[in-house]
């Protein structure tokens, strides 16, 4: 069969890379003994197939055919620096002396970074820089010791650079802490950024990952591991657009202590394959956690999201609520999966996955799982895929609402309880242009079923 | 000023208006009455502009315009409005944020100066005010949980913001009781003048004692039988549709 063939050919070339990239590392450091181990599982799994239950609807190698080739120098280009500046949101946050740190094809632009000094609470440095700090490293082996993922391992065996930050603040003023990343050259990157969330301390954490232009070919993995204690607010909101031939592996790991609040956003739009897994551990009582997001999906982007929020101690909360619109030959793919443990009574967890599909050739598969043991608990899950209501198309139009601004009023008013797990309000305020510009292409797209 | 001509129209192989023709002056009018199923609706959304019938033959013209070229938001910004006989729910969208999209729409299609936000705050308050429309009705998704009477009271707000010519209410009385039905009559009624126009749709000559019709038509199989005065719809009520369908 011609993909198994392929299959073969690029974990074969993913398998090499790891290897060099292996041999090259110093034993010495901190970090080799979770690479080592990482890179030997890789090896031995190899990349995930449709046989994988969590991979069932998505097949790596029908997308994924070669590792792109790399430009041999990535000078930092005379423009990226215009081009984050130009950026509104980084204007902003300059203005408000937020910490803002760049990244550009997987490596951190210290020279183009700031961060916030002066309230002595937050922490940067990153995986390139000695000495890595010692929690850092505790995570990272602790994370890495447990971990069948596939992905994550291939993460761990090559990640190259990626931020460590530390927040430590106790007078409920948020830090807020943008990260923005720009794929700029051909390649395969791969980082990691660790983040320690101490009791108390509340962080605004704002993540976006663009591509620079249509025609980079980039393959990345990209791991984000949260520490968070007792007692925080933690508002985390990623926005990504890539372009439509890129293909990304993001994981995302969190374990929360007591009495937390954790809202995790996520707006997704373009690739060429997304793979989104997010492991989340509601490890302490008394927490509410929100995970939720939108994906905009057009062309032949396929979308994959793997949640899964575990319970692990009474009295905690989670929401998680997606919604996704599909036009062209696009493909979305749910599957979440929500683990009450005995002990979590009172639990409450409620999942919603909805798609609007917007051309006869866009797909949506959801499967949601509850797996509980606690007898006094409320979960519910639901999933809908439906289309444009074609009666309240006419009645818009029928006030002379044109066709183009009633979709996007009809494609606004299906994001917006979503919309509304963003919650912080500045935040929300933030992404208001953002998401009306994705509307605006929503809208303007070829979106004539 | 607003004149169907004979319009054929079908749906699925099935010609709902047979030859149907109706001329409308400025500042008239016109009751249309009829059994269900005899293609009022129809008429209304074929009126308006909705894509799911077929228009076999026939012109529709405003001021001389024929409007089956256009889409539907270009003959609502040319002045037709239609009260629809079921308002449409939509979460997700205010009733305000509806209603701030669909006037600007027309300003602009227009070439009219839009209003800023606090003038067409006041102007909503002030027509809304009209209806006995409260605040937070409006703040709502629109339609979405609204009963019967707030629906159709919303509806004839619309249509009091959007200040059209031509006015087609389809069954705008049903579901109404008595209060909410005077209410939208008064609405109408006040919107009345020499040079908008109304065409009526409705089962039941109860809404004609507060609207006044100049004309009375009766409908049946997709076109008119019957043409009168008020009284015709009077005469309606006493013998019933038998009397006139052969
Ligand atoms: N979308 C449609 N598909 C099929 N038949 C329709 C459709 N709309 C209306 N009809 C038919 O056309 C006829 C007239 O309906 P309608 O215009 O709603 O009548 P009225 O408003 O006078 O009660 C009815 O027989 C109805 O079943
Ligand atoms: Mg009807």
């Amino acid at each position: 069969m011609l993909t198994e063939e392929k299959n073969i050919n690029v974990e074969e070339q993913v398998v090499a890379y790891c290897k060099d990239n292996i041999i090259n590392q110093d034993i010495k450091h901190p970090l080799y003994p979770a690479r080592l181990g990482a890179y030997e599982l890789f090896r031995a799994h190899g990349l995930p197939t449709t046989r994988n239950e969590q991979w069932k609807y998505t097949n790596i190698s029908s997308k994924l055919e070669r590792i792109p080739s790399q430009s041999d120098v990535k000078p930092v280009p005379v423009n990226l620096d215009n081009f984050i500046n130009n950026f509104e949101i980084v204007k902003k946050a300059k203005e408000n002396k937020d910490s803002v740190l760049v990244f550009m094809d997987g490596a951190m632009q210290s020279q183009l970074s700031i961060v916030n000094t002066d309230t002595k609470t937050v922490s940067v440095t990153s995986l390139k820089k000695d000495p890595i700090p010692d929690w850092a490293v505790k995570l990272n082996s602790e994370k890495h010791s447990q971990n069948v993922n596939e992905m994550f391992n291939l993460n761990t065996a090559l990640m190259e650079d990626g931020a460590i930050i530390n927040i430590n603040n106790n007078k409920g003023i948020a830090d807020n802490i943008y990260i923005i990343h720009v794929g700029n050259n051909d390649g395969f990157y791969n980082y990691r950024h660790m983040i320690n969330v101490q009791n108390g301390a509340h962080v605004n954490i704002i993540e976006f990952k663009i591509s620079n232009k249509v025609d980079i070919e980039a393959l990345y993995t990209s791991s984000i591991i949260w520490q968070i204690g007792n007692n925080c607010v933690v508002n985390n909101v990623k926005y990504q657009a890539h372009n439509q031939i890129t293909i990304g592996f993001n994981q995302q790991y969190a374990d929360i202590a007591n009495d937390t609040e954790f809202n995790s956003f996520t707006i997704s739009s373009g690739s060429k394959l997304l793979r989104e897994f997010r492991d989340i551990n509601c490890n302490g009582s008394n927490s509410n956690i929100s995970i939720s997001g939108i994906n905009l999906l057009d062309g032949d982007s396929h979308i994959d999201t793997m949640l899964s929020v575990k319970h692990k101690a009474p009295n905690t909360i989670s929401r998680e609520k997606y919604k996704s619109i599909l036009n062209d030959n696009s493909k979305g793919v749910f599957q979440g999966n929500i683990i009450v443990d005995d002990i979590a009574q009172k639990t409450i967890a409620k999942q919603s996955i909805d798609a609007l599909i917007l051309s006869k050739n866009a797909e949506h598969d959801a499967k949601p799982e509850l797996e509980i043991y606690a007898d006094d608990v409320q979960c519910g899950h639901g999933a809908t895929t439906g289309q444009i209501s074609q009666d309240s198309l006419f009645y818009l139009k029928s006030r002379g609402i044109p066709e183009e601004e009633a979709k996007r009023l009809l494609v606004h008013a299906f994001l917006t309880d979503a919309l509304e797990e963003i919650k912080d309000k500045k935040i929300l305020e933030t992404f208001a242009d953002v998401m009306n510009n994705m509307l605006n292409r929503v809208s303007k797209g070829n979106l004539n079923v | 000023m607003f004149n169907i001509s004979n319009l054929t129209v079908s749906v699925e192989d099935n010609e709902i208006l047979n030859n149907f023709s109706l001329d409308v002056g400025p500042g008239e009018v016109h009751a249309i009455m009829g059994p269900n199923g005899s293609g009022k609706s129809t008429l209304a959304h074929v009126c308006a502009g909705k894509e799911d019938y077929t228009v076999l033959n026939g012109e529709i013209n405003l001021n001389g315009e024929d409007l089956l070229d256009l889409e539907a938001d270009e003959r609502s910004t040319k002045g037709l409005f239609l009260a629809f006989q079921y308002p449409i729910e939509i979460p997700g969208v205010t009733t305000l944020t509806f209603l701030k999209s669909s006037l600007e729409a027309h300003y602009k299609a227009n070439n009219k100066e839009v209003l800023s936000t606090p003038d067409f705050m006041k102007l909503v308050k002030k027509k809304s005010a009209e209806l006995n429309i409260d605040d937070s009705m409006i703040k709502r998704p629109l339609n979405v949980g609204f009963s019967g009477g707030e629906k159709k009271r919303n509806e004839i707000l619309q249509m009091a913001l959007l200040d059209p010519e031509i006015c087609i209410l389809d069954e705008t009385d049903s579901g109404l009781d008595i209060d909410a039905l005077r209410l939208v009559a008064e609405g109408v009624n006040n919107l009345r003048n020499e040079k908008r126009s109304f065409i009526v749709i409705t089962h039941y000559q109860r809404l004609l004692d507060y609207i006044k019709p100049d004309f009375v038509h009766i409908m049946y199989n997709g076109k008119i039988i019957e043409t009168g005065d008020s009284s015709l719809a009077l005469e309606l009520e006493k013998s019933g549709y038998n009397n006139y369908i052969k």
